[in-house]
């Protein structure tokens, strides 16, 4: 245990440390030691990637920096994504993700993707910048399923309503479970945009998805 | 007495002195001052403007001669020094402006591959020309050259995020890349300078405290900015240089910029920039959103607001959007209009 715990606490280091060329190896005797890799996300990088998330906040970290760390994360990610064991249980289920239009910041949503295609969602990614016609033309098609919005700035959460509007709008809106995330939004604002669900972070976001297909 | 024109109240406003009114600027180049209103106004249009001298000196004179702003500038936009080092440019349509579609070099590493800036070649010989047509046309007008900055120029020959990691893992080579800008742009600097512009502003909306830091600005912005400041105040009446976003993290390193004023974005609480950098020529921050937007009123108190935290030169806190109508422009002008009444009413 103590070895893993070591790994896990290396792994976030080289996120955090920005070194992302010396996280390749330490993921890579991450995973032939034989642990879990979802662990190894959760626990390990994108702890590292909350902590630069945090200094960046601070003024510690600026651009360049969280580039750097971010490029680490992917890097590990790399190695482990392979070795994700896919849960059957919410298989068939439609998730659809995307960052609202106006903000490219995507670390989180790619989190958030890889943790709900993990939990066996069948993730159709819009990517960043996208507009609000996008989510709903794509939700029309799907018929059925989970809407997942994230975004990292206080100026495009407004979109967010807009989404879940045209959903309304279209007639489709009991069809989905709407999840929103990121950095400045809250519990309360999603009640208050008549979201289904807020979660802070990308384990949180693909627990709390399948609950909700459960409850559904 | 030398008579008041627009060009002796920004002298006087850089020289310390106290002008009868505080000049309105909108300099050009990223600090854009090209509306679809003013295109009509002008009979001349994007993107021939940006190519064409006589067309962007037909286009430059209607900001000032609709009396919009004390100053004619050019070019209209930010990508005449990435395109003559080996960018690849969109000149975009009427309503959009230039953009790098091309990176010149894929990393710091290939700095050698770089074209050296020639000022008498392409549109850097465009704006040259530009500027000697309106040297004769407008002659009691700040006439501005235009520099993009030293860290937005490299970040368009190499793409952004990668420049700004190499910043930090290449940092030999990111230099000799800003080395090499920093040259082509005291060339550019000069030649504009010689071709008639009396004022030069440097805008890197790029290269910001929020972007990089006190500890990369300082090691990388600031020299490069202090090497253009020294190479071309001597020649002319001032050096302006606009940085964007928040300028707190790195107001300690502003306070050692050799210019001869700050042009701030308008998230800037122009009175706590004062205090940080006392003795420095401060221009700003009217919101660029608040003037498309269009509301008389919130424009009028957005200049005041300017004024009264201690603006000495009044201008838009970033490019404006082409869509803003003159009518809102005006509101600026007639704000520092004003102002000028009050001290004759004083008197």
């Amino acid at each position: 245990m103590a070895e893993k715990d070591a790994l896990l606490a290396e792994l976030a280091r080289c996120v955090l440390e920005m070194e992302d060329d010396a996280v390749v190896n330490v993921a890579k005797e991450y995973v032939e030691a034989g642990f879990d890799a979802y662990e190894g996300i959760t626990e390990g990088l994108a702890k590292g990637m909350e902590k630069a998330g945090q200094l960046y906040e601070e003024e510690e970290y600026f651009v360049p920096e969280l580039l750097i760390c971010s490029d680490a994360m992917y890097n590990g990610l790399e190695i482990l994504k392979p070795h994700l064991k896919r849960d059957d249980s919410s298989k068939g289920c439609g998730v659809l993700i995307g960052v609202v239009e106006g903000d490219t910041h995507d670390i989180g949503k790619n989190l958030v993707k890889i943790m709900m295609e993990t939990a066996g969602f069948d993730v159709h990614d819009l990517g960043r910048d996208v507009p609000v016609s996008e989510f709903i033309a794509k939700a029309k098609e799907m018929g059925t399923g989970i809407v997942c919005m994230s975004t990292l700035m206080t100026t495009t959460m407004g979109n967010m309503k807009k989404v879940i509007d045209g959903l309304v709008a279209e007639g489709i809106r009991d069809q989905f479970k709407v999840m929103v995330g990121g950095g400045p939004l809250s519990t309360a604002f999603a009640e208050k945009i008549g979201a289904d669900a807020y979660t802070s972070n990308a384990a949180e976001a693909a627990k709390r998805a399948r609950e909700l297909v459960a409850t559904a | 007495m030398e008579e008041t024109t627009s060009a002796r109240l920004l002298r006087q406003t850089l020289g310390g002195e106290t002008p009868s009114r505080p000049p309105c600027l909108c300099p050009g180049g990223m600090m854009n001052m090209m509306t679809a209103q003013l295109m009509d106004l002008a009979g001349v249009y994007w993107p021939e403007a940006h190519q064409d001298p006589a067309v962007m000196a037909q286009l430059a004179a209607a900001a000032y001669e609709n009396g919009l702003f004390d100053n004619v500038g050019v070019p209209f936009c930010m990508t005449v020094e990435a395109e003559n080092m080996g960018a690849g440019v969109d000149l975009g349509d009427r309503y959009t402006e230039p953009r790098v579609t091309r990176y010149a070099v894929e990393s710091v590493d290939q700095w050698e591959e770089l074209h050296p800036l020639d000022p008498h070649q392409g549109r850097a010989n465009t704006v040259l020309e530009a500027l000697s047509l309106l040297h004769t046309r407008c002659p009691g007008a700040v006439l501005m050259g235009n520099l993009t900055g030293p860290i937005s120029v490299a970040s368009s020959l190499v793409d952004a995020a990668r420049f700004y990691k190499e910043l930090r893992k290449k940092p030999e080579n990111a230099h000799k890349v800003l080395d090499l800008v920093t040259d082509g742009l005291i060339a550019f600097g000069l030649a504009q300078i010689e071709a008639g512009a009396e004022f030069i502003t440097i805008s890197d909306p790029s290269g910001t405290g929020e972007i990089l830091g006190p500890k990369l600005f300082a090691e990388f912005a600031l020299p490069c900015l202090n090497r253009l400041c020294e190479a071309l105040r001597p020649r002319c009446s001032g050096v302006i240089i606009h940085i964007c976003g928040q300028l707190q993290p790195i107001y300690p390193q502003l306070a050692q910029l050799k210019c001869s004023a700050l042009s701030a974005d308008a998230v800037v609480n122009l009175a706590q920039l004062r205090a940080a950098i006392p003795g420095m020529v401060v221009m700003g921050n009217v919101s660029t959103f608040a003037l498309a937007a269009g509301n008389a009123a919130t424009i009028r108190t957005l200049c005041q607001n300017s004024l009264k935290q201690g603006a000495d030169i009044l201008a838009p806190a970033c490019g404006l959007g082409t869509t803003t109508t003159l009518e809102s422009i005006r509101l600026m002008m007639e704000a520092v209009r004003s102002q000028e009444e009050e001290t004759h009413a004083a008197h």
